[in-house]
């Protein structure tokens, strides 16, 4: 596991044993691409509601949909009753859009704004999911909340390769609206900024054009920008072992209120289109670990096949790279810990100064401690990925995500507050 | 938004019960839900709940005077306000009350048939009598508040155009004489007198093209009349050729609104949206910096229609404050944190009394744009709690 751990970074084009690592294989079949989006046989509710009050909040462990509106916010006053009108506001408005229904009544007075904005009307729910968090900065000494801090909540350490921009990270409190419908989605955060105005701004936001994890065993793996099929093995909602040893919180938090809630980390990171796309193949193959058209690791035939990081050549060397990233992103290379990848494509047209493609994968992940999970595996990740090379982490966001709300009248953090 | 735009507006009078109010206490509170109080209750402390179908009182009846309304949404999750009505009329009322929260407000109630209204429940509106002998003092009327309010706004309207006359005089001057640095003082110095009382001149469907038009407006900047001509020519080109033609247009312009805007009558909604319309100004162009292009003194406008938006509020404000004095708090501190903001980016070694829009940072932008949304939001609900008073 030592090979190739240059703390310089890999070089831009790994000449040996690449051609023999990806000759090991060669035999596997190929077939072909062609990845149904939204509508997988497997995901037939997707357009129907999915249900908003329960242990947990829906849109961590709910199948994953196909469009994604996030958003982070900064509060702007230091009035705690403000904050938690806003966040009892947003519930409301939350339990209502997951539903179908627009927020308030649609027939008001002629000379009042009307309640809600109305770009939804007549979507439908299209499997609306809503999830607010907690930021690290919503816990400093504004609210009277310093002593309610989780100790999971602590602020990321700086990490190997990040290039972040204060102007799209962080955050005091985050909302992700996940949808089959992108306008379903946009009209969550438009309404929460709306309700919110005057008391929080946004501080950035991301649209998410396809999903690039699944979250259930119904659902097909898709394909990230690059082309490939990323996360594989990912955390399943049918598997509620695993989400209750990786995901949710439990009786090992030192604050009762986060149990049933989670930890979103945010990535947003950016991919180097072009010069990806002038790599040759067999070279983005073992950057991954996988085959680009089977999505089957180097070691195996098809998808889902055995990763067996142990398989060497006939020349001894490896067949899955000591830094391809299929490894370093692997369980037992982390002690076996897992994280519950939600993320999503992104573009956000070019960049002003290049005129290169501004696109790449905005990263979620939910998690039970941070400290434990994303954090070790980014920082393997951050020092050896030999997909570092074409990615740069330009944005990130950590946040505590509370258990789901039990009915009407609950909001987000009440308990926080009393 | 110009005033002349907004919906026409009947004054509703209804002869039932002449209820007077005053608003007194009034706040909102996170609690767990509460069930209603003894049968008994008090006659003076209405416990109101609103649930999904209704919004439902904890008596049949409360005695004529002072009534305490303790409003706790239970579990409606689409309606987040509870209104007091009489006839069409709102006599107090409690905005931001989402599941889980309670708020109270207080009227002074004769006796008569009124109405709860919670809009979106199932079964929106619900009886509320008062039974009793009427009170012997009447306190002011709010009707009578909000008339007082729209006088007052029609003469602070007829003062800004005469220093608009006025000022305008010596940039005409200056343009004669050739002076260009007095002709750009003067422009800075007639501005706001302009932008205060925009929404007034929009009413006249020429003249605000006339006096204020900019080059974004799909005309050349040499082709422009009023005041972004003259900026054009002092800034841009840097000198006053051509412009003594131009000067005397605007002057004349000014003129004709004075002859147009004096004597009108204003009715409280159109000070309301006029209000709006003028922050909706400040979004658009004024934070954008597209306003003053070439002098670069956008801040300047900026704050004459916070100034002109906030005259028309305070204006409302007494007569509102009846109704909704939360949200007439809410909009005051709102305002006050605007101009504290724009506070700090005086400079008096500027002759528009602002630094210029060049020297603002992205940040600096993105806050004072954030910060007139935050009054806009509150006061975009105002027009509908005066229309039918």
């Amino acid at each position: 596991m030592t090979e190739g751990t240059s703390t310089s970074g890999p070089s831009r084009r790994r000449f040996l044993g690449v051609a023999l690592g990806a000759a090991g294989v060669a035999a596997a079949g190929s077939t072909g691409f062609g990845v149904a989006r939204a509508t997988e046989p497997g995901v037939p509710a997707a357009l129907g509601p999915v249900p908003f009050y329960g242990e947990h909040q829906a849109g961590i462990a709910t199948p994953a949909q196909d469009r994604l509106a996030f958003a982070a916010f900064d509060i702007t006053t230091t009035d705690a009753q403000a904050v938690q009108t806003v966040l009892g506001s947003w519930a409301a408005a939350a339990s209502r859009m997951t539903a179908g229904e627009a927020i308030g009544p649609t027939e008001t007075a002629p000379q009042a704004p009307p309640v809600d904005t109305g770009e939804a009307f007549d979507l439908g729910p299209a499997g609306l999911t809503v999830t607010v968090g907690f930021g690290p900065s919503f816990f400093d000494d504004r609210f009277g909340l310093a002593g309610k801090r989780p100790a999971a909540l602590a602020d990321l350490p700086a990490l190997p390769g990040d290039a972040l921009d204060p102007a799209r990270s962080n955050g005091d409190l985050c909302v992700q609206a996940c949808a089959n419908d992108p306008q379903v989605a946009f009209h969550v955060i438009r309404n929460f900024a709306r309700i919110g105005r005057g008391t929080v701004v946004m501080r950035w936001s991301q649209l998410g054009f396809g999903r690039t994890s699944s979250t259930s065993t119904a659902q097909q793996t898709p394909r990230n920008l690059m082309g490939f099929k990323d996360g594989t093995n990912n955390v399943k909602a049918e598997d509620a072992a695993e989400l209750d040893q990786f995901v949710w919180v439990a009786g090992e938090t030192d604050q009762p209120w986060m149990k049933g809630g989670s930890y979103l980390v945010t990535r947003r990171i950016r991919m180097l289109i072009e010069s990806w796309d002038a790599d040759y193949l067999a070279d983005q193959e073992t950057i991954f670990g996988r085959r680009k058209d089977t999505g089957a690791p180097l070691t195996g035939r098809s998808e889902f096949d055995l990763v067996d990081l142990s398989a060497k050549t006939p020349d001894g060397s490896l067949v899955i790279d000591a830094d391809a990233h299929i490894r370093l992103a692997a369980p037992s290379s982390h002690g076996g810990q897992r994280i519950l990848r939600r993320g999503y494509s992104y573009t956000d047209g070019t960049d002003p100064q290049t005129g290169q493609l501004d696109a790449g994968l905005f990263f979620i992940a939910f998690q039970k401690d941070p400290r434990v999970q994303f954090v070790p595996i980014q920082r393997m990740l951050g020092q050896r990925d030999l997909l570092n090379e074409y990615i740069k982490h330009v944005g990130t966001g950590l946040f505590a995500v509370p258990p789901g709300l039990g009915k009407a009248g609950d909001w987000y953090g009440k308990s926080l507050f009393t | 938004m110009s005033l002349r735009r907004t919906r026409r507006m009947s004054t509703l009078s209804f002869g039932v019960a002449a209820a007077v109010l005053a608003g007194c206490s009034s706040g909102t509170t996170a609690s767990d839900e509460r069930s209603s109080s003894s049968p008994a209750g008090d006659g003076h402390t209405a416990i109101v709940t609103i649930t999904s179908d209704k919004c439902v009182a904890d008596r049949a009846s409360y005695d004529a005077g002072g009534i305490t309304f303790k409003v706790s949404n239970k579990d409606a999750t689409g309606i987040t306000e509870f209104e007091l009505l009489d006839g069409e009329r709102i006599l107090g009322e409690k905005e931001n009350l989402p599941p889980g929260f309670a708020g109270s407000f207080s009227l002074n109630l004769n006796p008569g048939r009124y109405e709860m209204y919670c809009p979106g429940a199932t079964t929106p509106r619900a009886p509320f009598t008062v039974t009793g002998t009427a009170s012997s003092a009447p306190a002011t009327d709010t009707k009578a508040l909000l008339n007082q309010g729209t006088k007052n706004y029609g003469t602070y309207v007829e003062a800004q155009i005469g220093f608009l006359v006025t000022n305008v005089q010596p940039l005409v001057a200056a343009i004669k004489n050739g002076d260009l640095a007095a002709a750009k003082a003067a422009y800075a110095k007639a501005r706001p007198y302009y932008e205060r009382i925009e929404p007034v001149a929009e009413s006249f469907q020429d003249l605000d093209p006339a006096i204020d038009a900019r080059a974004d407006d799909g005309l050349a900047p040499t082709k422009l009349t009023g005041f972004h001509r003259i900026e054009y020519g002092l800034w841009s080109v840097g000198g006053v050729a051509g412009l003594a033609p131009v000067a005397d247009k605007l002057a004349a312009d000014v003129g004709k609104l004075q002859k147009l805007a004096t004597g009108l009558h204003y009715q409280p909604a159109e000070l309301a949206n006029g209000a709006v319309g003028l922050l909706d100004e400040v979004s658009k162009s004024k934070v954008t910096g597209e306003e003053e292009r070439y002098s670069h003194i956008d801040l300047l406008d900026f704050q004459a229609n916070v100034e002109g938006s906030e005259q028309a509020f305070a204006n409302l404000q007494p007569g509102l404050a009846k109704i909704d004095s939360t949200l007439t708090g809410t909009i005051s501190a709102r305002f006050a944190a605007l101009n504290l903001l724009l506070d700090k980016y005086r400079d008096k070694n500027q002759p528009s009394g602002f630094v210029l829009y060049t020297s603002l940072t992205r940040a600096d932008v993105t806050t004072l744009a954030q910060s007139v949304q935050a009054v806009a939001e509150p006061l975009s609900r105002v027009a509908s709690k005066v229309v039918n008073v």
